[in-house]
């Protein structure tokens, strides 16, 4: 496995890394949005088997609100489900930002920090976890992890008797509903937490607007006289591709970080040239308690330059960048540190489709780029 | 066939009939739309990736993907390359249906739509052609608790229609292909509670088993099946349609035989057509409760078929024998050239359906689309069909066109002729009509209802009401049918005026009945057939009556 499968591992390395338990004033989201430590993710590692209420201390370790918990100890799916949604949006953000001069580091007061702003990079954070968690809870559905999944608003008899009659609903409904219950539906006079819960809800649109339908005839002698349609979820690397790209032409709303004066200038800034199939910005309302209903991720102030080490992140020094790809970007001006070193790799590697590589050890000369300091 | 029911019934009567079948057609598309759900459903299974631990497999072994028993599961490949776990050892376990469900007979059918989630790798592309070999086994039980018995099992290859939308770059790595979807499994009963698939994949790499199919990551499937409901009322509408066709028949018949002529081709036509309408109503579905009966999905099709062979049929010797042309029909082997082409084109398609669905009588993961060889055989006989189609539906609209040239020549000759013959001729251009107005309005609903059942969603919400517009297709357009079958046997029956009070057609021949009699024998030994004696007894009837 090459570069992107190292990428992969390397990043999956740094999300076990212990973070700080500081509580926010938006915080009691969820994932990487949440305020819990993302400690609980040993990656890949089972849950002890169904022996008892094994789930029940996995719902603790994730340090959720009490409704968040409730729903998490009905089904020990959940919990499972709600740690593979961490994962997968965790990954998901490192991917699409490896080669930002924010890399998306979850790590320590970082996070929590940017969390505690209205930064584009908070904007992404809120749509990439409840997207994950939407993505996640479908494909929990569909492998039959959980319990009770679509079909589920009824007594069990009840339910039986609907599923043997009309089938179920989706699972991407079911996660749908799922997901707004848990996230849960605050009214919040803070313009920030209107815009948290807003691009929350922009990662689950985005979910929704990415379904794709496929349909299967099955008429007579297999004609379109009787066909099935059902609907599908992009993949997970396409929402975060699609997010990241909401990310660069996200909308600036609101007075800038001053409300005290409640004059309600509202700039509407957006950092990049809109993709022309995106409507134009919209004219925003006066009001400062106004978000508009877009499928844009909203952030408030801007954002920091992420260069230097700082309260929102450790700075882009030693680096790791490609040469002229991203190096001046990021490393800001500063200039990059060539290395020269020999490297054992694998390659020419013949591949099975499962669990096993055979390869030959390559010595090569690798240039290696790193930020100055 | 003359004096057919239609022609000596009044305006009012034809109306009131009219209503009364309107009416039983909005209830028809009413049943579907707001008691039926929607006729399938389609529920989505992620594979779970179990190991084969065993070393020495012992007969078969099965792989439970959740609930008890399960088997040891590993989330990813990666952790299989790092546990060392070779392709043959992993088994994709899939239980259908979902927890805390059952299956039921109700749902009549169930196909399985098999999906790759492969992932782009610069090393491990999918090759030109790659074809995936999969070992599956199919396994049922109706209790929790038991052992699974093996239902099939079968090596199957599939051909990996892949492409990658973006540019195959290290950059893209990670990124998925898209597939088509491959046809996976197909059974004609669903009789038992819990179903298990176990998938494998394995690699033999002197045989070129699996090498070069990309990095598969996952497997999903999508399994359809017919809605309890929909299946109910389905049932409930046969069972209900069955008996009014067959009195309706009988009762034709018997109309028929108790005329002192024999019947003519027309007639044993629209009684053929009224015994496959029946062929296709009776409710032996209800079997499928009860029994075990895979080949029930064989069945209807063959059903279906030999309806839609007749009503086309149908349509060729009704205008046919329409043509007023005065040439000698009224037998079945003049319209070989346009009758033809139906039975070759159905034909074609009953071999194709034999090949698919035959045969998955005994394998249910065959698809004949799975092979070069069967695709090539598969598409000839549907171009075949569909040339035949194309065939009939040209021979069927010149002789229309045919049909209305001569009607409008009649038209013209009309009040030169005698008012017998006169009667004789617009009661045939009446006749016609109305059944090429009624054929085309059925026609065209069945167009339009389809257009709109594809273009929507499924349902619309009308009020606190939800319509099931897909139901209401199916009801609706299977009751229209039945009406229409049902409106045809009733309509062209022969009448029997004469006996009673002549409205429409006696008042008019009463007038100069008697002058006439020497063109009436004339008309009678030109027509014989298409009119028919009756014809004559109709009009010594009313002479005797005079």
């Amino acid at each position: 496995m090459l570069d992107g499968h190292l990428l992969l591992g390397w990043l999956s390395f740094t999300v076990i890394v212990y973070l700080l338990n500081l509580p926010g004033p938006t915080t009691a989201y969820f994932g990487l949005t949440g305020n819990e430590p993302l400690s609980i993710l040993p990656l890949n590692s089972l849950p002890e088997e169904n022996v008892g209420r094994a789930h029940y201390k996995l719902c603790d370790r994730l340090k959720l609100e009490k409704k968040q918990r409730r729903m998490c100890r009905r089904d020990p799916g959940v919990a499972e489900t709600l740690r593979e949604a961490i994962t997968m949006s965790a990954l998901e953000c490192q991917y699409q930002f490896r080669f930002e001069r924010w890399n998306c580091t979850l790590e320590g007061r970082h996070r929590a920090n940017i969390l505690k702003r209205g930064f584009k990079e908070t904007a992404f954070l809120y749509a990439i976890s409840s997207a994950g968690l939407t993505h996640a809870m479908a494909k929990a559905c569909s492998a039959g992890r959980m319990e009770r999944c679509t079909c589920d608003e009824a007594p069990d008899l009840e339910n039986r008797k609907a599923w043997q009659w009309g089938g179920c609903g989706d699972n991407l409904k079911y996660a749908n509903k799922f997901v707004k219950d848990f996230l849960g539906k605050r009214s919040n006079k803070d313009l920030r937490a209107r815009v948290d819960m807003h691009n929350t809800n922009v990662g689950m649109k985005v979910i929704k607007a990415g379904v794709e339908t496929t349909c299967k005839c099955h008429g007579v002698s297999g004609s379109c006289t009787v066909q099935t349609c059902w609907r599908q979820l992009l993949p997970f690397h396409e929402i975060g591709k699609q997010l990241k790209q909401r990310y660069e032409t996200s909308v600036k709303v609101g007075s800038s970080t001053n409300e005290a004066t409640g004059e309600g200038e509202i700039s509407t800034g957006r950092n990049q040239q809109l993709p022309p199939q995106q409507p134009p910005p919209q004219p925003l309302p006066g009001l400062n308690d106004q978000i508009p209903r877009t499928m844009d991720l909203l952030h408030i102030e801007d954002s920091p330059s992420f260069c230097r080490s700082s309260k929102y992140s450790s700075g882009t020094a030693a680096r790791k960048c490609y040469k002229d790809k991203n190096c001046d970007a990021i490393c800001c001006g500063r200039g990059h540190n060539t290395q020269s070193r020999e490297v054992t790799r694998p390659c020419q590697c013949q591949v099975r489709w499962c669990c096993y590589v055979e390869c030959k050890q390559c010595t090569q000369r690798e240039e290696v780029y790193t930020c100055k300091g | 066939m003359a004096g057919a029911i239609i022609e000596n019934m009044s305006t009012k009567k034809l109306v009131i009939v009219g209503v009364i079948l309107l009416l039983f057609q909005a209830f028809a598309f009413m049943v579907g739309g707001l008691i039926a759900p929607s006729p399938t459903t389609a529920v989505h299974y992620l594979a779970t990736k179990c190991v084969d631990i065993t070393k020495h497999r012992v007969g078969t072994k099965w792989f439970m993907p959740w609930g008890p028993n399960q088997c040891d599961k590993i989330q990813s490949f990666d952790e299989a390359m790092a546990k060392k776990v070779e392709a043959n050892n992993i088994v994709f376990a899939v239980h259908i249906p979902l927890p805390n469900k059952e299956m039921s007979p109700w749902f009549q059918f169930m196909l399985v739509i098999l999906q790759f989630d492969i992932a782009f790798k610069m090393y491990n592309q999918i090759d030109e052609g790659a074809m995936a070999m999969i070992d599956v086994g199919l396994a049922y039980r109706d209790d929790t608790v038991s052992e699974w018995t093996e239902m099939a099992h079968s090596f199957e290859q599939r051909k990996l229609n892949c492409n990658f939308t973006t540019s195959k770059t290290f950059e893209n790595e990670g990124r998925y292909y898209e597939c088509d979807l491959l046809p996976f499994m197909e059974v004609g009963s669903v009789a038992h509670k819990y179903y298990l698939l176990n998938i494998r994949l394995p690699v033999n790499e002197r045989k070129k088993i699996n090498v070069g199919i990309g990095e598969i990551k996952d497997i999903r499937l999508v399994s359809i099946h017919q809605n309890g409901g929909f299946t109910k009322v389905w049932f409930a509408m046969k069972t209900f349609l069955t008996p009014s066709i067959l009195i309706i028949m009988i009762w034709y018949w018997r109309r028929i035989t108790l005329m002192s002529r024999p019947p003519v081709l027309l007639e044993k036509v629209i009684l053929a057509l009224g015994i496959s309408m029946t062929f296709i109503n009776i409710p032996v579905e209800w079997f499928s409760i009860g029994f075990n009966w895979t080949w029930m999905l064989l069945f209807g099709d063959i059903r279906q078929g030999i309806f839609y062979s007749m009503l086309l049929s149908f349509w060729i010797i009704f205008c046919g024998e329409h043509l007023m042309d005065q040439t000698e029909r009224n037998r079945f082997s003049v319209y070989w050239k346009q009758v033809g082409p139906i039975v070759f084109g159905s034909f074609c398609l009953f071999i194709f359906d034999m090949c698919e669905r035959g045969v998955q009588l005994t394998n249910p993961f065959y698809s004949i689309w799975a092979s070069d060889v069967g695709t090539e055989l598969a598409m000839a006989f549907i171009i075949v069909a569909g040339i035949c189609a194309c065939l009939y539906f040209l021979f069927l609209c010149f002789m229309v066109f045919q049909v209305f040239r001569n009607i409008s020549g009649k038209r013209t000759s009309l009040p030169a002729m005698s008012k017998a013959r006169r009667l004789h001729y617009e009661g045939l251009i009446f006749r016609f009509k109305f059944l090429m107005l009624v054929t085309l309005t059925c026609a065209a609903m069945t167009v339009i209802f389809f257009i709109i059942s594809q273009v929507n969603e499924g349902h619309w919400h009308w009020g606190e009401h939800t319509v099931q517009v897909n139901s209401a297709f199916f009801t609706g357009i299977y009751g229209m049918w039945n009406l229409y079958v049902f409106a045809i046997m009733f309509l062209y029956a022969p009448s029997h005026k004469r006996y009673g009070d002549g409205q429409s057609s006696g008042q008019c021949i009463t007038g100069d009945a008697g002058g006439n009699s020497g063109e009436d024998i004339q008309l009678t030994t030109t027509i014989t057939h298409v009119d028919g004696p009756s014809e004559i007894y109709k009009m010594t009837g009313k002479e005797a009556q005079e």
